[in-house]
């Protein structure tokens, strides 16, 4: 799926944006593509994600996937997309921790109902948190729960995979593991990412790198 | 797994609280919706709750003694009066104006023969319905309604006086003779008894009749009419007194007594089927209000269940139907809750002398129904704009 912006510009943004940014220029993603969006602090990254994803509507200019305008989308097709098309971790990472880490994984494949519980616990011992699989969500780390996020995310068929500071609490290591895990399951379904940081050192291998 | 994420912020208390309530207006709206259509079928048929109709007069005073004043009614003033607001009808009592006998004509009965007094109504104020009052000109015989007083008296007379007494049914058997009369002319008629009334204290006939023998008969003497039916409209009796009061009107006492009676009773009925339904509302914004509560408490975890594609359908359904299931339940223990209430109150109204129909009414079934369908309604709008608020947010 195709991924087209045309002069998009976030509306708190329209007076700080400058000629050579990222905003307010056309853009278009490849299928398949894998791309690094770097940048400060309040430059638009989250908002990028929202924008993708269809929580924020106020900008202008246009955001075309597989062809058609998302302005065009109503319920039915935002719910599809959420579900088949476009896989996310948010920033603020959306787990509901008052359940455990295994009926996260679980409410995710009631809906999706494309993988197996047990591939969801192999990931997570990969990611070294065997031990916290019937722990509530609340008692884990930053660190730990940004693992669990991304798990989450990577259990659903998907065409692109949104990442918003994924790593931003993991240290070198763990970093490392959770790129290996994410880039095996992108290649599996031959999907492209989509990975805003603030890091531009980040070792994930990308196709083409955008400072916003 | 769904469900328990989006029901395990409920406050169980608040819930009893609105399950209660529910409970006691469901429970509340079906007993009085049952008994609201039962005491009317009682009440029609034992005159309680039928139309409130009454003979009204004017008051003879000394100046109306002197022929100062007058105490008929005139056709216009009939007119006029119907133009009220709280006056559903009124029809003229008509009476004979030339000479009636009536006599036995049965071998089995012994010659009885007295002069009488006949009167005619609208048919719409009688209180005994029957498909043989008619007359017309070709007729020979003449259906009579009786006081039902007159028989009352006339039983006692026979009990006092050691006479087998008279049964309704063997007075309707009895053949009789009427004859009407100005002196010069005369004609006889069959006639039988069809029927009692307990609204007028003379031998009715039907209204034909009456018109033709005064045409015949009262030798172009207009007959004046000296009383009158008059059908209040639900609920507006007070005014009809009032203004019978006003225009030197009156009306047998016991009859005013029945007729207030009734309009307190029309009134009382109306008061607890609204008192019912207020009840059943407010009950079920209880419930409403508490699935608001949840869903706004649940926020979190349905704007996230959304942002992971969650149809907002399916987020809907598990709030409505759990709450169609809830309000199902609470409806089956008040339906219970009603049967238990109505053996006990069944028993105490026949203990009482009032022998109401035991079976369930349909209306009440149906009203229980009705409020299932608008809560599920109810229900499912709040479910709606609860869910949807959060979505692509």
């Amino acid at each position: 799926m195709k991924i087209e912006l045309k002069q998009i510009i976030p509306i708190p943004l329209a007076d700080s944006i400058k000629k050579e940014s990222f905003w307010g220029n056309d853009w278009v993603f490849e299928s398949g593509e894998r791309i690094l969006l770097n940048a400060a602090s309040g430059k638009g990254k989250t908002t990028f994600t929202h924008l993708l994803t269809g929580l924020r509507s106020d900008y202008s200019g246009e955001i075309k996937m597989g062809g058609k305008s998302i302005q065009t989308f109503g319920m039915d097709d935002w719910t599809i997309l959420r579900k088949e098309k476009i896989a996310v971790v948010y920033q603020d990472l959306q787990l509901f921790t008052q359940l455990t880490v295994a009926e996260n994984f679980s409410l995710k494949l009631q809906l999706t109902h494309c993988l197996e519980l047990d591939f969801a616990r192999e990931m997570l011992e990969k990611v070294g948190l065997s031990n916290r699989w019937n722990d509530k969500c609340e008692v884990l780390s930053m660190g730990q729960k940004q693992r669990v996020a991304i798990i989450r995310s990577l259990l659903q068929p998907f065409e692109w995979l949104i990442l918003d500071e994924p790593f931003s609490h993991l240290d070198r290591e763990n970093a490392r593991i959770c790129m290996g895990i994410i880039k095996q399951r992108v290649d599996e379904l031959k999907a492209g990412f989509v990975l805003t940081t603030l890091d531009p050192s980040d070792e994930m291998p990308v196709n083409r790198k955008i400072n916003l | 797994m769904l469900r328990k994420l989006l029901f395990r912020t409920q406050d169980f208390k608040q819930l009893f609280i609105a399950i209660v309530g529910a409970f006691i207006g469901l429970t509340f709206l079906i007993t009085s919706f049952h008994y609201l259509v039962r005491v009317n079928e009682f009440g029609e048929d034992t005159e309680i709750l039928g139309r409130n109709i009454l003979i009204a007069q004017r008051k003879v005073t000394s100046s109306s003694s002197l022929g100062i004043t007058k105490t008929d009614f005139e056709k216009e003033e009939l007119s006029e009066m119907r133009q009220e607001t709280f006056i559903d009808d009124i029809q003229p009592i008509v009476s004979n104006n030339f000479s009636v006998w009536l006599e036995t004509n049965d071998k089995y009965v012994p010659p009885f023969r007295t002069d009488a007094f006949i009167q005619a109504v609208n048919r719409s104020f009688l209180d005994v319905h029957s498909k043989r009052w008619k007359w017309h000109k070709k007729s020979r015989f003449v259906p009579i309604i009786m006081p039902r007083e007159f028989i009352v008296m006339l039983n006692t007379f026979m009990s006092a006086s050691d006479i087998p007494q008279v049964s309704d049914e063997l007075a309707m058997s009895i053949f009789f003779k009427i004859r009407i009369s100005n002196g010069k002319q005369e004609e006889w008629y069959d006639a039988k008894i069809i029927g009692f009334t307990n609204q007028i204290s003379a031998l009715l006939v039907p209204e034909e009749f009456m018109s033709y023998a005064n045409e015949k008969f009262a030798a172009g003497v207009p007959g004046k009419i000296t009383q009158v039916m008059i059908a209040s409209k639900e609920g507006k009796f007070g005014e009809l007194e009032q203004y019978m009061d006003d225009h030197g009107m009156e009306s047998k006492r016991d009859q005013m007594a029945i007729s207030r009676l009734k309009s307190i009773v029309g009134t009382l009925l109306g008061v607890i089927t609204g008192v019912s339904v207020i009840a059943l509302l407010m009950s079920s914004l209880v419930l409403l209000q508490y699935l608001q509560l949840l869903i706004s408490n649940n926020y979190y975890e349905i704007r996230t269940l959304l942002r992971q594609g969650f149809h907002p359908n399916n987020l809907i359904k598990s709030f409505w139907f759990y709450f169609i299931k809830l309000f199902a339940i609470i409806a089956s223990i008040g339906f219970i809750a009603f049967i238990l209430l109505k053996i006990l109150v069944d028993h105490l109204l026949i203990a009482g002398g009032i022998a109401l129909k035991s079976s369930l009414s349909v209306e009440a079934i149906l009203a229980l129904i009705i409020s299932l369908i608008l809560f599920a309604i109810a229900s499912y709008w709040t479910a709606r704009n609860g869910v949807m608020k959060w979505f692509n947010v």
